[in-house]
Parts: C-alpha cells; sequence; structure tokens
C-alpha cells in the first residue's frame, strides 16, 4: 500500500505555489527543490555563514557541526558510514574522482567493463584513460528493450578485471539492474565496483553496505537537494589508496616544502572552502525522502509511469526500452513524423516541462535505436495522475500537428 | 533573442544551417497560439511552417523597402508618400529655395490679389489659387474652380497665380504661356487645352504648347514676344516669390479669404467655407 500523497507533498514545494499552472516532467534532469531544504540553505548564509573545519569560534564550529551532521544525513540516507562520504559538486565529478584515483599499474591489471547504457560522465573519464592506453575498456551491449543480462556480466568479468563502472537506474530507459549481484560477480573476481547512482540514488531504495559497492556517486540536485553538491561514496579502506584529484587547502596534516602528509578519509579528497549551504541542503533533501519513504515513493512512480505509458501509447508514441523493467517514471519516447526537440518545445507552450535530445547518453540512444533523440518524460513524488492527464490531452494534439 | 535572431539570418544568407533552435521556438510559439482556435490551421501552419516564413520574410523586406522609400520621400518632399501621391503635389525643395513646409498652419495668406483674375474687384470672396499647369492635383482640381465659379457668379472674385514647381518638366514655360494667353485675353482657352494635354506639355515643352497656343487662336508674333519679355518673366517670377513669402509647399493651394486648403479637397469643403464667409 502505497503512502503518498502528491498533492499534499506539491504544498511543500513553492516552485508549484507560484507556477501552478505548470506541469514539471524533467525530474531526471533536475528535481524541484521543497521549502525544508531552500529555508536550510537560506538559513546557512544568514545564521552562520562561515568555514567549516577551519576557523575555531562559534560560528566556524556551527558551520562545522552543520557539515558533519549533512555528511551523516546522506550516509543513514544509503546505510554507510559517515567517513565515506565524500562531497563533490555533482555526480560527475564524484565518477571522475572514483575513475581516475585507482591506480591500475599499482593493481597490476587494467580491464574495465562498462555499459552502453551510460551517461558521458561515466564514458568520457574512461575514454581518456584508454586514450592514454591506461585501461582495457570493455562496453557491454544492450538488447533492444534495452536490457543487459547477468550472463553477460559474468562473461565480461575475469580475475583481469580491475573495474566495473555501471549505474543503477539509467537516465534514457528508466530501468535498473541488479547492481548488489553484479557486485558480487565483480568481487568473486577480485575487482572493483562503481556505481553511478545519480538516477537510481533518488528513485529507488539504495544500500551502500547491503549491495557492497565499492563506490557509489549520485547529485542532490537530482533528489531534491540543491544543485552544486553531490557526493562519491567510497569504502573506507579504499579511501586510503585512492589519488586525490583535487589538491589544496583542508586536505593536509603537515605541508613543508619537501612534503605534505595528507588526511585520511574524505577530508583528502575535499579540497578548499566547500559548499557548506549546499551540503546542508543535500542532507535535508536525504531526510524529506527518508521521511516519506523509498518505497512509497519508488511504488508511486510505478503507478505515474503506467498511467504515463498508456497516455503514449494513445498517442501512437514509439516508447524505447522495456515497459516492465521501469523502475522508475522515466520515458523516453518519439512520436511519429516529429522530431523530439519540436514535441518538446510544444509542450513547452502548454507549461509541460520534458526534455529532449540525447540526454548526454548519445551511444545509449543509438543503441535503443533513438538516432535522432527522443522525448524524455520524468516524474517524481510530486507529479500527479492529474499532470499526466494534461500531459495526456496536450500530447494528442501535438500528435495530431504531426498526424 | 535579437542576436540570436541576427545570427541565424546571418548563417542563412551565407548558406549555414542556424545554429540555434530560434526557429523551432518561433514555429513552437506560433503553432501553440494557433491550435486553440483551429488544429486544422496549426497542422497546416506546422506544416508549411517553411513557406510561411519565407513569406514573412519577403512580406518584412517589402515593409523595410517601402519604410525606406516613406523616408525618402519625406526627407525630399515632406511627406511620406512621395511628391505626387497625397492628393497635392509636393516642392522638390532640393531644386528650389523654398523652404520646408508640410503643413496647412504654416501658411500665410497673400495680401496682393494680383495674377489671373476672373470675377468683380468688389466681389465678397476672394480665392486665390497658387497652382503648376504641370501638376496633376492642379489640373483635378479645375472642375472644382469651373463649378464654384458657375455657383458664386457675382459675389467670387478668382484669382490665379501660376507656380510652376521646379519638380515638374517644362512646368516654368507653360506657365509663362498661359500668362501670355492671359495678355491676348484668352488664357482660359489657352489653360484648358494645357490641362487637356498636361503629359504633352511636360514631356516636349515648347513644341507642345506651340501647338496648343495656334489651336487656342492666340495671335502668335504676339504670344512669341509676349514670351520673350522680360517683363513676363519678370510677372511670373513675382507670382512665384509670392508664393513662398506664403510658404507653399504644394499646389494646388487655396485661399479662401485668407483660409488654406490644400489639394483638390471635394467641392462641399470649399463650399462650406465660402458660405460661412458669406454669411459673416
Amino acid at each position: 500500500m502505497i503512502k503518498l500523497d502528491a498533492n499534499k507533498i506539491k504544498e511543500d514545494f513553492p516552485f508549484f505555489q507560484k507556477n501552478q499552472n505548470w506541469v514539471y516532467l524533467d525530474s531526471a534532469c533536475t528535481s524541484l527543490k521543497p521549502k525544508q531544504v531552500i529555508t536550510a540553505e537560506l538559513d546557512y548564509y544568514e545564521n552562520v555563514s562561515a568555514c567549516a573545519s577551519r576557523s575555531s569560534h562559534s560560528l566556524g564550529r556551527k558551520a562545522t557541526e552543520a557539515q558533519d551532521s549533512a555528511r551523516a544525513r546522506v550516509a543513514s540516507f544509503i546505510n554507510s558510514n559517515q567517513k565515506e562520504v565524500i562531497f563533490t559538486r555533482n555526480t560527475t565529478e564524484g565518477l571522475n574522482l572514483a575513475i581516475n584515483s585507482l591506480d591500475f599499474s599499482r593493481l597490476g591489471k587494467k580491464k574495465i567493463v562498462t555499459t552502453v547504457l551510460e551517461h558521458h560522465s561515466v564514458l568520457l573519464p574512461l575514454f581518456n584513460l584508454r586514450n592514454k592506453n591506461l585501461i582495457d575498456l570493455k562496453v557491454l551491449e544492450c538488447d533492444s528493450e534495452g536490457l543487459i543480462s547477468l550472463d553477460q556480466w559474468n562473461d565480461a568479468i575475469n580475475s583481469n578485471t580491475a573495474l566495473i563502472v555501471t549505474n543503477s537506474s539509467n537516465n534514457t530507459l528508466g530501468t535498473s539492474q541488479p547492481t548488489g549481484e553484479i557486485a558480487k560477480i565483480a568481487h568473486d573476481s577480485g575487482a572493483f565496483i562503481c556505481i553511478d547512482g545519480a538516477q537510481g540514488v533518488a528513485h529507488q531504495k539504495t544500500d551502500f553496505k547491503k549491495d557492497d559497492y565499492d563506490f557509489l556517486c549520485f547529485s542532490g540536485h537530482k533528489m531534491l537537494g540543491p544543485t552544486g553538491i553531490g557526493c562519491l561514496v567510497a569504502k573506507s579502506d579504499l579511501q586510503k589508496s585512492m589519488k586525490p584529484l583535487v589538491f589544496g587547502g583542508g586536505t593536509v596534516k603537515t605541508v613543508s616544502l619537501e612534503k605534505a602528509e595528507f588526511l585520511e578519509n574524505y577530508e583528502k579528497f575535499e579540497a578548499g572552502i566547500q559548499n557548506y549551504a549546499g551540503a546542508i541542503g543535500f542532507g535535508v533533501a536525504c531526510d524529506y525522502l527518508k521521511k516519506i519513504g523509498m518505497e512509497n515513493i519508488n511504488g508511486h512512480e510505478k503507478k505515474l509511469a503506467a498511467v504515463a505509458i498508456r497516455a503514449l501509447e494513445e498517442a501512437g508514441a514509439l516508447i524505447y526500452g522495456s515497459k516492465e523493467q521501469k523502475q522508475s517514471a522515466l520515458i523516453s519516447f518519439n512520436l511519429k513524423n516529429a522530431k523530439p526537440h519540436d514535441v518538446a518545445l510544444m509542450l513547452d507552450k502548454f507549461n509541460i516541462a520534458v526534455r529532449s535530445g540525447f540526454f548526454c547518453a548519445q551511444p545509449a540512444m543509438e543503441a535503443i535505436g533513438a538516432k535522432e533523440g527522443a522525448v524524455r518524460l520524468s516524474a517524481y513524488l510530486y507529479n500527479t495522475e492529474e499532470d499526466l492527464t494534461k500531459f495526456k490531452e496536450i500530447l494528442l494534439k501535438v500528435n495530431e500537428l504531426y498526424s | 533573442m535579437t542576436k540570436e535572431a541576427f545570427n541565424c539570418v546571418f548563417r542563412t544568407i551565407t548558406l549555414r544551417p542556424c545554429d540555434t533552435d530560434l526557429e523551432q521556438r518561433i514555429k513552437a510559439e506560433l503553432v501553440s497560439a494557433v491550435m486553440p482556435w483551429s488544429i486544422t490551421l496549426a497542422k497546416i501552419l506546422n506544416k508549411n511552417f517553411a513557406v510561411f516564413s519565407w513569406l514573412f520574410v519577403i512580406l518584412t523586406l517589402a515593409s523595410l523597402g517601402y519604410m525606406l522609400y516613406g523616408a525618402y520621400n519625406f526627407y525630399y518632399y515632406g511627406n511620406c508618400d512621395g511628391p505626387t501621391a497625397t492628393g497635392a503635389c509636393i516642392l522638390n525643395d532640393l531644386t528650389g529655395d523654398y523652404g520646408r513646409f508640410s503643413s496647412p498652419t504654416e501658411l500665410i495668406p497673400p495680401t496682393e490679389f494680383n495674377g489671373i483674375t476672373v470675377g468683380p474687384e468688389d466681389a465678397e470672396i476672394t480665392i486665390v489659387e497658387f497652382g503648376c499647369f504641370t501638376c496633376p492635383y492642379t489640373k483635378q482640381a479645375e472642375s472644382i474652380v469651373d463649378s464654384l465659379l458657375k455657383q458664386y457668379n457675382g459675389s467670387m472674385r478668382y484669382v490665379f497665380k501660376p507656380f510652376p514647381l521646379p519638380n515638374h518638366n517644362n512646368s516654368y514655360q507653360t506657365a509663362l504661356s498661359v500668362l501670355c494667353a492671359d495678355k491676348q485675353g484668352k488664357h482660359w482657352e489657352l489653360r484648358k487645352l494645357v490641362f487637356q494635354e498636361q503629359t504633352l506639355c511636360s514631356v516636349e515643352g515648347s513644341t507642345a504648347i506651340e501647338k496648343l497656343a495656334v489651336e487656342a487662336g492666340l495671335d502668335m508674333d504676339k504670344f512669341n514676344s509676349c514670351l520673350n519679355n522680360q517683363n513676363t518673366k519678370n510677372e511670373l517670377d513675382l507670382y512665384i516669390q509670392q508664393g513662398k513669402d506664403s510658404h507653399i509647399y504644394a499646389t494646388p493651394t487655396f485661399f479662401i479669404e485668407g483660409e488654406p486648403l490644400v489639394g483638390p479637397e471635394p467641392i462641399s469643403d470649399f463650399k462650406k467655407i465660402i458660405d460661412k464667409k458669406l454669411s459673416d
């Protein structure tokens, strides 16, 4: 039984109070922010506004406490240890840090396995290492439904594999993978696993410990938090051998002109003054989602996905990927004879926000047959069935324009 | 948006595709505006947007062209519609030294009533006309003058002051000829023929006027002598100067007891002023 009243949730979002006639269906790009998150960020700037982990004055101590608290909230949200959470700007930075922090020559193996369904923020850092001949890259293809089987993973991962990088839920189809099982396959072969959780963590219950991930990256802004904040969750023992991506203040115990002694754990990776307000907002967003319950959110999204699929089928839209395997209300589609960008612009004229294009995952889009891109609808906990009724009404008219 | 639009236009005329989605956004804006009215029309617009776009581009360029033409006319003639399109012949002040006037409120009624005159000197009403024999609007006003002379016969004095416009070919020579006909008491005869063959007079000048003078029954020796007489030219120059002094900017310009009327306005306008003056 889903315990979620989207209409009531809407009341928490100032966006809807100021834009009542908008239907926001672009949450996979970035989600809307509840007043709790906005207020928490504002509170930092109005009442604290100081550096954390540096200044010993009371405001500085307040900032440190607030940031530590935020780190604990984020850690708790995905069931990890507070020290495992490294704040980054976003998922992209987290992935870059994880992928570049491993010393493959020391590991004695350089095979990395990924999939065609990844975001550019996974593929491009890997391509960069491949181009420098530092890794051998294996990219798993998907079937026509956009699915990758466990057999494919089993076949691809062997004792030469150093790292697996993949998403828990992809941003083109809204389908998920059994990442816990993939992690087991990886570990059985002595490989690490890095999960791109940008779309997964925001929409499904994620358990870092239970699924035994080595690295997990996600962003605050896709899960009701502020923009400019995300994190890389990395196992504590792994952090010791990881190389930082950025060097600077706040990362060292001592520095002489000859050498620097780095701090351990997350501190080593958070160089310079951090986005404290963002981190605080991120923590509040995690609490907000936790309070509602990720199972409830996921159940609500699946319900919305079913309604959206019926609407799209009525409009004769081509829906990409498996309809049955959808784990969130994220659907990519195209209308016959219409360019995706034109459809998105027409919907925009009727205050319906959807995204169009390749969603920073061009190889994935080509693999699923959307060579010219697609339109992407992505609903979240604040969307209602009424939103999708309005979407359907306008979509049918737009479809008529191109029929 | 303006910068984006200009960039798009520049790329289009240099045969490169527009690198922003401006065109699609404009299309969506227009099609969505039509959709609530008629889905069929919206569909037609959507499918033929390129055709409609080009149509609008052509209309915009044509409109821009007309705007520039209007600005040109305003600069040269003091009127956006050009020298012959306003219901009066506008002076081309670049070819003369008449100054820049363009409104009846700037006109100053003449104080001299010399010229080609018809009607009693002590008439209750005096109408002065500054006209050009090669101006189509002066020609158009002839029927009004005829009607007024008939209707107000005896109570109206009509004074015609030739005011040849420098931007009309052979206007000076034609005006001089009608003045000379007046010396022989045959001004109406030649005047009617000149207006009748106005284009010919403009194009051929003396050759055409001479033929018309013969047809009007003028003594050609006297006529030619008059044309060459400096006094006749002085007289015409005097009328021109009087026109300048009155700030004439277009022909025909009438002064009905000092009240100006520019162009061949409806006869009712003339009558209204005349009747009012008569009743005062």
